[in-house]
């Protein structure tokens, strides 16, 4: 019965979503042309390199794209409570035989798949149209972290989007997550050069922990010992937000 | 006797809305609901209705006191409970990108169920309730009426023992609303238990079997209708047709003291709380002054007893 009704919840997603395919399209094709807008003309225009021995600009953004492509991923499918709260749905959701936890889990598997499909297609182009060297060996890791990072970012806002009953306010809420967790971060340049209390900043962010394990996976740079423990944290990051966004449905009652 | 569907004993729910005082929304409620009954849970606008079926599914956690269905305590086993429930919730609630078919085939889904058989049961619950022509359009595109009947219809979609269904006859027109009568009626001569709220006195009088009437989170009386007519025995509805209403009818009519009088063109409505005989004195009395038409004596209705038995709760607290 648990499995059909997280099949149930998931099935839920994927025909919603499935209806307006212009969203899904951009879903998959959005960070791809994030990397060929920002990136090429980055690298064009202002000659920037990574800093990274042999790595230039389009090569080290992908892992940064990757994480963007997720985090915006979680953060629409968090949006989507707000959907079915004016749509009524959740309220009679809440009715339904299913935990809150396989609410949330339905909720994110179905994005999960989009973002799997979206990484995959992203690395494929890049390599294909920009020739970023990406390494093969790393495309499990690369999967793996697009299944765990979608879904903690998800948990994690979905904190947000059940506290906050105010779609505006989610709003706000959403555009100050975006400018601090991603330019707080290695996404668009290295930290080494950068000051300390940016980078003791950027260290504490989640967001770099996902992008630096992406580049090792992409294209095989940074350091294997910090990637380990920023693997580690960014499951403890998830196992947290997971529990809290399951006691913020509980607290529904 | 059988175990009872429901069972709630001193309930108590409060609320502090934005660090504001306090609210008891249920305050000490406790009633059974036997299996394969129709049970109207009545009340004025704010009396706890709604809080109480939101504890009873599951949706809200009571203060104190415990609310049992089919013998699962709603917040030690709510999951179990939620397998023996199907509930209409008081709002609008539909997937409005799907279509209405994709609705009932979600709806049934989440209950376990799938398949050609559910397919099929759908056209027949469509078919019912008038949705064949708007199967396949989504519903976004439909009417605040039929996005009800796409609520509604979700329910016969399954075979779960209890449905609650909070004011489900909102936005229905009066064809649609009886044939949901029909349907309702016939669920709970199959065994299943209806639990409903509504601000329709006459759906309650016509659905129910057992009435509970709540006012400010508490039992003002409860019962089936007769039961409920005792309570509130001696008030009859006089109505009088003239040709030509009496100059001194509110002279006549003060020296009984009724609840209400109302004057419509040439009819006359008299609300009153008299001995019988009384009631006929008024009637004996009034037809000396003026040519009676019609007239029409009938005891009280759902909508005198609730309104009688909430004023005089009120008038108490």
């Amino acid at each position: 019965m648990s499995g059909g009704t997280l099949m149930a919840v998931m099935l839920r997603e994927g025909k919603i979503r499935a209806t307006n395919s212009a969203f899904i399209f951009w879903d998959l094709v959005y960070p791809l042309g994030y990397l060929l807008v920002f990136g090429i003309g980055v690298n064009a225009s202002m000659g920037f390199t990574s800093g990274l021995h042999g790595v230039n600009y389009n090569a080290f953004f992908l892992a940064g794209v990757l994480a963007m492509a997720s985090f915006g991923i979680a953060s629409n499918t968090s949006w989507s409570f707000f959907l079915d709260r004016d749509n009524g749905i959740f309220q009679e959701m809440l009715t339904y035989p299913l935990r809150r936890s396989q609410y949330l889990l339905g909720k994110v598997l179905f994005n999960v798949l989009i973002a799997l499909v979206q990484a995959l297609v992203t690395v494929a182009l890049a390599a294909a149209l920009l020739h970023v060297p990406v390494r093969l060996d790393g495309i499990p890791l690369l999967l793996a972290t697009t299944v765990v990072c979608t879904a903690g970012w998800f948990f994690f806002y979905a904190i947000f989007a059940l506290r906050i009953r105010r779609n505006d306010a989610f709003n706000t809420v959403n555009s100050v997550f975006y400018f601090v967790f991603l330019f707080a971060s290695s996404m668009f340049y290295p930290l080494d050069s950068l000051p300390t209390v940016f980078r003791v900043a950027a260290y504490a962010n989640p967001i770099t922990w996902q992008i630096d394990v992406l580049r090792r996976a992409t294209i095989g740079v940074g350091d294997a010992r910090l990637m380990t423990i920023e693997s580690v944290a960014f499951v403890v990051f998830t196992l947290i937000a997971f529990a809290a966004a399951t006691r913020s449905l509980e607290d529904e009652a | 006797m059988s175990d009872p569907a429901i069972r709630v004993e001193n309930l108590v729910k409060l609320y502090r809305p934005n660090r504001s005082a306090e609210i008891r929304a249920v305050d000490g409620l406790s009633f059974v609901v036997r299996p394969g009954t129709i049970f109207g849970l009545l009340g004025p606008n704010g009396a706890g209705k709604t809080t109480t079926l939101r504890i009873l599914t599951t949706r809200a956690r009571p203060t104190s006191g415990r609310a049992e269905v089919f013998g699962y305590d709603v917040v030690r086993a709510p999951l179990d409970v939620r397998r023996c429930i199907g509930v209409v919730i008081q709002e609008q609630a539909a997937d409005l990108f799907l279509s209405v078919r994709d609705n009932l085939l979600i709806f049934a889904r989440f209950h376990g169920r799938y398949g050609r058989s559910v397919r099929s049961r759908a056209d027949d619950v469509m078919g019912q309730l008038g949705l064949n022509d708007v199967a396949d359009r989504k519903v976004q595109d439909l009417s605040g009426g039929f996005r009800r009947r796409v609520q509604v219809a979700k329910m016969f979609m399954i075979d779960v023992p209890v449905v609650f269904l909070d004011e489900f006859s909102t936005g229905m027109d009066p064809i649609l609303k009886r044939r949901v009568m029909e349907l309702l009626r016939a669920r709970a001569a199959q065994g299943r238990t209806i639990v409903l709220t509504t601000q329709v006195l006459t759906e309650a009088e016509e659905l129910c079997d057992d009435i509970l009437i709540i006012n400010n989170g508490r039992q003002v009386a409860h019962g089936d209708l007769h039961a409920l007519k005792l309570l509130t025995d001696r008030l009859y509805a006089v109505t009088l047709s003239f040709d030509r209403v009496p100059d001194d009818l509110s002279d006549i009519v003060a020296r009984y003291s009724p609840a209400a009088v109302r004057v419509l063109h040439n009819t006359v409505q008299i609300r009153l709380k008299e001995d019988e005989s009384r009631v006929l004195e008024l009637v004996s009395t009034l037809a000396k002054r003026g040519r009676i038409l019609r007239v029409e004596i009938s005891g009280a209705s759902l909508e005198d007893i609730f309104v009688e038995l909430t004023q005089k709760e009120s008038r108490v607290s």
